[in-house]
């Protein structure tokens, strides 16, 4: 763990030798992604409801699956842009190291600017969460830290399901956006509003339904059963196959070689 | 038991045809046809602790997919590979720890910040002990001369400059083996001789064992003793470097600068050509010793300049490679 804090550490420093551009960066993306959550916005203004789901309900879904997402583009960058390391060779070098080879793969890269779109989805969550006047119970706090825990593991895994895939071709990388972008794009919005089909693959097959879909019934009243808040850790179990499957790859990729 | 010890290693690759043009490009897209690249063949040899061993052969020989057989990245298909007890791709943390490996053509440092930074963070993946740490850095920084340059960002430095920090970041965990791949490649002459001389010490010093690949044959004849040579998968030759020149080398230019006429004859004597101020001549010399030749010459003729030209290693290895049809 130290480690990767160090590596982390050293990924600020590359970075802030570009000043200028991490300025510009950082701010475009800040403008870029208020964008989006003004497109909610603006949705809601024409309809005061989708399906019974209210702005600040699907806000509070966008901003929990954003957060996810952002934090493993800072944080995991390294498994995000796992195609590159194989193509120029440097997962070899990882190899060729006496530590654990996901955690050489995080300290491999991050992405400092998306630490903008992180702190955005932060606020974005707490305007939401003021505003749903939720009678808050012990319940309700445990469920909105799993919702966003499991939110940071399921994009976690779907990266690692991903970076598996480079073994197989090295670089396929279409297939695997259907499952982060689009399914992003997706669990933004409370899959309930989708028609049933959607529902049962984004709930069996990528249990992004278990993010904020089933907790955020509990969390705004919607479901009493307190069961429902705590279906994120499902996620978590999601991420065992996940990784399973990553370390096969790294069995087929030495014996068949780059 | 030898501190390495290859036995048999075979590996093979299945790779997808390719043919030219778009059209063909479609067509392997739906129906791939494979064919199958035997990387090495059968392949066996053993080092001794504190070697120096050459590992030479043409482009695509198989010299890669052994180093990265040896260094636990690749697993072959049949045969045993034993480094001090260990096996290279079966206890991968353990066994990392004893080796350090140079790609001449790639780096492991990081490119936007001061290599020291990345020692530093190397310092933790190996878990080396501050102590030790300090001291073996302090060390390296001296012997390769690194000092003004380890604070500057790995980018701004020279080609020559980023290979003496590559060499340290792999060195600092004090491994008892050290892979070098082309370690000298695109560097000046003066660099290149600062490598070698450090890679010599190193050997000296710490009997480090070292098994280097160079397509630049002085890297070879100034480093090791021994070299193994590989083609088409096998092992071609293995011994020192001296007996393949021995065997190889017989035929040497001669340059004479003299004002007199040179006339002696002998069945060592292949060529005799008339130049601008004296003569070259090419002699064989199994049939007549290059100081017998000088001996006889000399009598009647005034040497102004001589200048014996060594086949070059370049030459033999050629000469080599045609014997081997590789």
């Amino acid at each position: 763990m130290k480690l990767y804090f160090k590596a982390l550490g050293l990924h600020l420093k590359s970075e802030l030798e570009y000043r200028a551009s991490f300025i510009i960066s950082f701010l475009s993306q800040i403008l870029v992604f208020f964008s989006y959550y003004f497109i909610i916005i603006a949705l809601f203004s024409k309809f005061s409801n989708i399906k019974g789901f209210t702005m600040y309900e699907v806000l509070l879904c966008f901003s929990i699956i954003q957060f996810g997402f952002a934090f493993n583009e800072v944080f995991a960058r390294g498994i995000d842009k796992f195609d590159k390391l194989i193509i120029d060779g440097g997962f070899d070098r990882l190899l060729l190291r006496p530590k654990n080879i996901i955690l050489q793969v995080l300290c491999n890269e991050s992405d400092f600017i998306k630490v903008s779109r992180l702190i955005q989805a932060l606020i974005v969550l707490v305007i939401a969460v003021i505003h749903l006047n939720i009678s808050w119970n012990i319940f309700r706090v445990i469920c909105l830290i799993l919702m966003l825990c499991s939110s940071i593991a399921i994009f976690f895994g779907i990266f690692l399901l991903a970076a598996s895939y480079c073994f197989l071709t090295v670089q396929g990388l279409e297939v695997r956006n259907v499952f982060t972008d689009g399914g992003k794009h997706m669990a933004q919005y409370p899959i309930g509003v989708f028609k049933k089909g959607f529902v049962y693959f984004f709930t069996i097959i990528i249990p992004y339904g278990f993010v904020n879909y089933y907790p955020l019934m509990y969390f705004v009243g919607k479901n009493n059963s307190c069961l429902y808040s705590f279906s994120p850790i499902v996620v978590f179990v999601y991420l065992i196959p996940c990784i399973l499957v990553f370390y096969a790859g790294i069995k087929k990729y030495s014996s068949v070689g780059s | 038991m030898s501190f390495i010890e290859v036995k048999q290693i075979s590996k093979t690759f299945r790779l997808v045809k390719k043919k030219s043009g778009l059209k063909e490009a479609f067509k392997s897209f739906f129906k791939r046809d494979y064919f199958y690249v035997n990387a090495v063949n059968d392949i066996s040899f053993s080092i001794d602790k504190g070697e120096i061993v050459g590992y030479i052969g043409p482009n695509g020989a198989g010299k890669s997919t052994t180093i990265k057989i040896l260094s636990g990245i690749l697993v072959p298909d049949s045969g045993d590979c034993k480094v001090d007890g260990i096996t290279p791709w079966k206890q991968r943390k353990e066994y990392v720890k004893k080796i350090g490996v140079v790609f001449g053509q790639r780096s492991q440092l990081w490119w936007d910040i001061p290599a020291e930074d990345t020692f530093d963070l190397l310092k933790d993946i190996y878990d080396i002990p501050e102590k030790e740490y300090q001291d073996t850095k302090r060390e390296l920084i001296e012997k390769l001369n690194l000092a003004d340059i380890i604070n500057i960002p790995v980018r701004q430095l020279s080609l020559g400059q980023r290979m003496r920090c590559e060499i340290a970041a792999s060195l600092l965990h004090n491994p008892e083996i050290l892979f070098l791949d082309e370690p000298t490649i695109g560097l000046d002459a003066v660099s290149k001789q600062l490598v070698r001389d450090f890679i010599k010490r190193l050997n000296k010093e710490k009997h480090t064992t070292i098994i280097l690949t160079s397509h630049d044959m002085a890297d070879i004849t100034s480093l090791a003793k021994r070299i193994i040579l590989i083609g088409k998968g096998q092992v071609l030759y293995d011994g020192s470097l001296r007996t393949l020149k021995n065997q190889y080398e017989t035929n040497r230019l001669i340059h004479i600068k003299t004002k007199d006429k040179i006339t002696i004859r002998n069945k060592g004597i292949l060529n005799k050509i008339k130049a601008k101020d004296g003569y070259d001549i090419l002699l064989n010399t199994k049939e007549l010793s290059i100081s017998e030749f000088l001996n006889r010459i000399s009598r009647n003729v005034i040497i102004e300049d001589i200048d014996i030209e060594n086949e070059s290693i370049d030459q033999i290895i050629v000469k080599l490679y045609e014997d081997y049809q590789i």
